[in-house]
């Protein structure tokens, strides 16, 4: 194992791996790379990184202030590069499916997404992606008969639910 | 047929569960604990196909389908008063009350043939529906309209935030739609609840940290005020597990 592994598990150190891209001073040549050096942004909570390099038609939408929040609540462990589809160095677009492990109050999980990117300007940025079942934990809790029904008739409260 | 209908503000409303504009949960997060309220309806019923233009339509098993009230919840234990509502019968924030109050008795998240039964006063309740209150609702046609369609409006816009939002969920989150699904095919329906910990992510421009600072103290708040409650276990669970969450997000 290199000296300083870089947090993406490419087996290369930090510094011959995800580094310049984070430090502006080398581009991505794949879609792969920039996938990789976006996981190591979240790692490092660099989220200046991770929103620039969003498409142009995502980067409104980006909640910087909610990533970090989320960053405060998990440790990302691992990723995964599970499949990649076009993206190389000749490609305008191409595809990374991926794992992304952490871990949240104690509990190991996995994000899983197969995730969009296309070049814009000749550099690549990330689009968006389809998120596999089995990654966002969330705590459900299932409300029954017994509890006034919002949807249906209404009828046991006020300003329930309508519909 | 015509309905007549004055709140006295008696405030014998004012509790239990409240569902919120986007907008109107933000402006009060320091008050209410906010909550996700997933709500599937069964096809046939009047409001069925607006709550599929306001919300998602889910599919279910053997080609049946729902659609499934996406909403922002002020989740009070039933017969709890609102937290914004003062010893002397006052609302506290009566110049910046949700829209949901002010539309109140009818629903813009219902169709407008479909408000009947919102406009009979339920136990308890002090409305005035006698023949000096106004109409407001007369041959399935809401006569006093301002905030009744005000509420509407906010509904559509709030879709274009919760609709992403809810897809995204139901794809990511597996738990959600099993739920959901479930509930939606019970023959006594159901809905389910989740924390507001992902939709934060859906509102660009809404610090997380603010919200977090915001919520907590609310949190906290219910969590004190149903500890101990047998019968309100699940809910002091429910403000406890979110007062941790937004503690962490806050470094405590
Ligand atoms: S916000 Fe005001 S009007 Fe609305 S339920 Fe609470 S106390 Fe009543
Ligand atoms: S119960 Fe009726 S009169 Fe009393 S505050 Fe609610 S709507 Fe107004
Ligand atoms: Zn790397």
């Amino acid at each position: 194992m290199a000296a300083n592994p870089c947090p993406c598990n490419s087996g290369k150190t930090f510094e011959d791996c995800c580094a310049p891209l984070l430090g502006g001073q080398a581009r991505a040549q794949t879609a792969e790379a920039l996938m990789r050096a976006r996981f190591t942004a979240h790692v490092r909570e660099d989220f200046d990184f991770v929103a620039a390099t969003h498409a142009a038609a995502e980067k409104d939408s980006y909640n910087k202030s909610a990533a970090e929040a989320q960053a405060k609540t998990l440790t990302w462990t691992r990723l995964e590069i599970l499949e990649t589809e076009a993206g190389g160095p000749d490609d305008a677009a191409g595809t990374v499916t991926f794992a992304a492990h952490f871990t949240q109050n104690g509990q190991s999980m996995v994000h899983r997404e197969k995730s969009e990117f296309v070049r814009e300007d000749g550099e690549w940025v990330y689009v968006d992606g389809e998120i596999n079942p089995r990654s966002a934990p969330v705590r459900v809790d299932k409300v029954g008969r017994n509890d006034p029904c919002p949807c249906g008739s209404g009828k046991k409260y006020k300003k329930c639910c309508g519909a | 047929m015509e309905r007549r209908f004055r709140c006295t503000g008696c405030g014998k409303c004012c509790q239990g569960r409240l569902p919120l504009s986007v907008p109107d949960a933000l402006a009060h997060a320091d008050r209410f604990p906010l909550f996700v309220l997933w709500a599937p309806v069964r096809p046939g019923g009047r409001s069925y196909d607006l709550t599929r233009q306001l919300g998602v339509t889910l599919d279910l098993k053997k080609k049946k389908q729902a659609a499934l009230r996406v909403a922002i919840l002020s989740y009070v234990p039933s017969g709890m008063k609102c937290p914004a509502l003062q010893d002397d019968g006052l609302c506290a924030v009566h110049d910046a009350k949700p829209l949901r109050c002010r539309a109140m008795p009818l629903s813009g998240a219902r169709a407008e043939d479909d408000q009947d039964d919102l406009l009979l006063p339920r136990a308890g309740w002090e409305c005035d529906v006698g023949e000096d209150a106004p109409v407001v609702y007369r041959d399935k046609t809401v006569v006093a309209r301002g905030d009744y369609e005000a509420e509407r409006e906010q509904l559509i816009k709030d879709a274009a935030i919760l609709r992403p939002f809810a897809t995204m969920m139901l794809q990511a989150a597996p738990q959600i739609r099993m739920d959901v699904e479930k509930m939606a095919s019970r023959p006594m329906g159901g809905h389910v609840i989740t924390d507001t910990a992902h939709l934060i992510q859906h509102l660009a421009g809404v610090d997380a940290f603010h919200f977090a600072a915001k919520q907590l103290p609310v949190m906290e708040a219910f969590a004190a005020r149903t500890a101990g409650v047998a019968e309100l276990a699940k809910e002091h669970k429910r403000y406890a597990d979110s007062a941790a969450h937004w503690r962490r997000v806050l470094g405590g």
